[in-house]
């Protein structure tokens, strides 16, 4: 019988109800969206830091011209990118040139910045030439270059506004070959996740006592305060906007109640006891409130899916939105709570209402 | 007669025209926030990312390649080589000078420390910079890098000094010579004291660096600089700003000229300093465009996600005050109203309501996003004027189409059945 007339209440007021669980519905799709966001902006907007390349430098100490090797796969070990760097002085003719070892596959992520001309990497007997020394040696595409240990194919020209511009990129044997390094390198840069970089730090410190290990502090740094601070205004955003939503849909369920004076007059004419109209009402409104927190939900989630594959579209795993149940349950909850209180409140008038008034048409 | 209906119409139920006003209010609360955040975190965020450093950087136009390994010269510079230092407040006068935050000039030189070869910088640390128009701003490697530290203290260089004797020591130079604050060492063969240890990651840390003028006396290129750092607030680049200055036609390449790029940014340095070349530093220039662009769109993506949703809330309490007020309809009908004397007035009803409501709804989200920037940025941002005309204008609107549909249902609808249903 009780539920008989809630449903009746729903399906006699259709237009009604429905404006009140559109109004609810949008509440929670907004809240949705914006902390489902909020949940893995983090993560997303760490991943566009990774361009920047390097945020930490194995450079050789005071008392060693070199890196051993084993750094790069011990921060591979530590879950970082790494790559090797062999610096040295060539010859091209009579003039002298940085000569730059890259070990092509493993620095793909960190020279992510280098505007390159042609191809990114360079095989056995080709190289890549910086924009100042293929202007300065009037070399472009596909000639070759005379070094003095041995001429290459220009592969690519880079420019990057940086030291690179003045150097030729050769594979990374090759210079250690032409220098006589052995499993050594001039330096070693790491790029470990943001949040990563000082545990790797203090592991690559402590298994290489004989390295210099640095944090590039200027990127570490940015990169945290950004994302913190992209965070933090995702979440006050949402927090606000979730906050002005509920309120706007308290109007609406106070409403519910009060144009129903006539109804709650008949009913207490006929017998019924105030406390059962009152939880018929909150019956009502949860049944309305529940269904449209669900359909919030499913699609904000959708809503926050386009935006995360409209932005962050660079990778699959860039774009996913997981269901996170800490999302839901606070935006269930308050959707439930603040519907509940604002049919309560407007309930309290159930006591005042004087049958005979109201059903004499006052 | 007209404004009498409306007095009174609000007069007879102050309470439901409350809550119609309040609901209006805080949609055009939510929206006004909104917008002003969106454009106050992206302007924080490009701020932010310039604590990266420069992203522009200007050398002397050279014959020769520049031979150096992590600062270490294998080949001595031409002597010819050089930038004037009295050029460099010109770049505080091109076109978008209010967009170049910091810059830093700097001179480099090498010099024998226990056997081997260490480089020293001639920089300056912080000074005001007059520019040829007369305004002054920050300058240096600290207005340009606000985020280094120093172990010990800076060197105070607003007054020049060219016979100082401080210098600030890289970390790993410092820890290889075994030196502290407060220690001496020589320096071309004169001795200066540490006054700080820097450690900073990068090259800085192999390093001494002492005041710009005491380089020059002590190498004997007075007046002379052969770099200059720049960091300059820009538009992300897009594929016209990548495009071909040298083969745009007139009007485009205006737009170009006048749009802050880094590329645009560095051909007028280079078109006020002839002698240098400046060139973007791309690891900052292009990922500090990549990450402005990705915060920018989210933000501008949930300021839509929020409006629409703001657009929605005002629509339905529009369209609730007049579904509830069918029965006022009918009567009017049934005592001689015509149609449009009754969208009239329900119209002036709901735009009155749609304007009050926006109204405080914007003067409320105006200060609400200036707290969300003060909680999030620490700084007080103001959002822009048009801000709040502009919604109330808006919230009026969607007051209007709001109400529109269901006025026309009632108005369509018999009198006599409505009536009798309320009877």
């Amino acid at each position: 019988m009780f539920w008989r007339f809630v449903l009746a209440a729903v399906k006699y007021r259709r237009r009604r109800l429905l404006l009140a669980f559109a109004g609810l519905a949008v509440a929670a799709t907004l809240a949705t969206t914006l902390f489902s966001i909020y949940w893995d902006i983090e993560r997303k907007m760490r991943r566009e830091f990774r361009g920047y390349g390097a945020n930490l430098v194995i450079a050789p100490a005071a008392n060693s011209p070199t890196v051993p090797l084993k750094a790069v796969e011990e921060a591979e070990r530590l879950g970082a990118v790494a790559a090797p760097f062999i610096y040295a002085i060539g010859r091209i003719g009579d003039e002298r040139v940085v000569v730059a070892g890259v070990d092509f596959r493993r620095a793909g992520p960190l020279t992510s910045f280098w505007q390159v001309d042609g191809a990114h990497t360079a095989g056995p007997g080709q190289c890549l030439a910086g924009s100042a020394v293929a202007a300065h040696f009037h070399v472009t595409l596909g000639q070759s270059l005379p070094l003095a240990s041995g001429a290459c194919v220009v592969r690519g020209i880079v420019s990057t506004g940086g030291a690179e511009d003045n150097r030729v990129m050769v594979p990374f044997e090759r210079a250690a070959a032409d220098a006589g390094f052995q499993n050594s390198a001039s330096m070693v840069e790491v790029r470990a996740d943001g949040n990563l970089v000082n545990d790797v730090q203090t592991a690559l410190a402590h298994a290489f006592p004989g390295a210099d290990v640095r944090v590039l502090h200027a990127i570490a740094e940015t990169e945290a305060s950004v994302v913190l601070k992209v965070r933090s205004a995702v979440f006050v955003l949402a927090l606000v906007i979730f906050g002005i939503t509920t309120l706007c849909v308290t109007g609406n369920f106070s409403a519910l109640v009060l144009e129903r004076s006539r109804e709650i007059g008949i009913l207490k004419a006929i017998g019924a006891p105030e406390t059962r109209i009152a939880a018929l009402f909150l019956s009502e409104s949860m049944v309305l409130a529940l269904v449209s927190t669900v359909a919030g939900y499913a699609l904000g989630l959708a809503v926050a899916y386009e935006i995360g594959r409209t932005i962050f579209s660079d990778t699959a795993q860039a774009r996913a939105v997981g269901v996170h149940f800490a999302v839901f349950a606070p935006v269930m909850g308050v959707t439930l709570l603040v519907a509940a209180l604002a049919t309560l409140f407007a309930a309290s008038r159930i006591w005042r209402i004087e049958p005979a008034m109201i059903l004499r048409g006052e | 007669m007209f404004l009498r209906f409306v007095a009174q119409s609000i007069r007879r139920a102050p309470r439901r025209k409350a809550m119609a006003i309040g609901a209006v209010a805080l949609g055009s609360a939510v929206a006004t926030a909104m917008l002003g955040a969106m454009l106050e975190v992206g302007d924080r965020v490009n701020r932010e990312l310039r604590s990266l450093g420069a992203n522009l950087l200007v050398t002397p136009k050279s014959a020769s390649l520049p031979v150096d390994i992590g600062g270490i010269r294998y080949q001595p510079a031409a002597k010819d080589e050089f930038i004037p230092k009295a050029a460099v407040p010109k770049i505080k006068s091109i076109f978008w000078t209010l967009n170049i935050t910091a810059l830093a000039p700097s001179l480099h030189a090498q010099t024998e420390i226990g056997g081997r070869d260490v480089p020293v910088e001639g920089v300056w640390f912080l000074r005001d910079l007059r520019a040829p128009d007369g305004t002054s701003s920050a300058a240096g490697l600290r207005a340009l890098n606000r985020t280094w530290k120093i172990e010990g203290h800076w060197i105070d260089d607003r007054k020049p000094d060219a016979r100082a004797d401080e210098c600030i020591l890289g970390e790993a130079l410092a820890r290889s010579l075994a030196l502290q604050p407060g220690s001496a060492l020589n320096l071309f063969g004169e001795p200066f004291t540490v006054a700080g240890i820097l450690s900073t990651g990068g090259t800085e840390d192999d390093r001494a660096l002492v005041r710009l003028e005491v380089l020059e006396r002590l190498t004997g290129r007075l007046g002379q600089v052969d770099a200059i750092e720049v960091g300059a607030l820009t538009k992300p680049e897009d594929a016209f700003a990548r495009k071909d200055p040298s083969k745009m036609k007139g009007e485009e390449y205006d737009r170009w000229y006048c749009t802050p790029y880094i590329s645009s940014i560095a051909h007028q340095i280079n078109e006020v300093l002839p002698m240098a070349l400046a060139r973007p530093i791309r690891r900052v220039a292009d990922n500090e465009g990549q990450v402005l662009n990705k915060v920018r769109g989210l933000m501008l993506l949930i300021a839509l996600a929020a409006l629409a949703t703001a657009a929605l809330t005002v629509w339905s309490v529009m369209a609730t005050t007049v579904l509830e007020r069918r029965y006022e309809i009918a009567i009017m009908q049934a005592t001689g109203a015509s149609s449009a004397l009754i969208a009239t007035l329900f119209g002036a009803e709901v735009a009155l309501q749609g304007f009050l409501g926006g109204l405080i709804g914007a003067v409320t989200g105006v200060q609400l996003s200036g707290a969300v920037s003060q909680t999030v940025f620490g700084i007080h941002g103001s959002p822009p004027e048009l801000l709040v005309p502009l919604v109330v204008v808006v919230a009026t609107a969607v007051a209007l189409a709001g109400a529109a549909q269901p006025l026309r249902r009632a108005l369509a609808l018999e009198p006599a059945l409505i009536l009798r249903e309320r009877a």
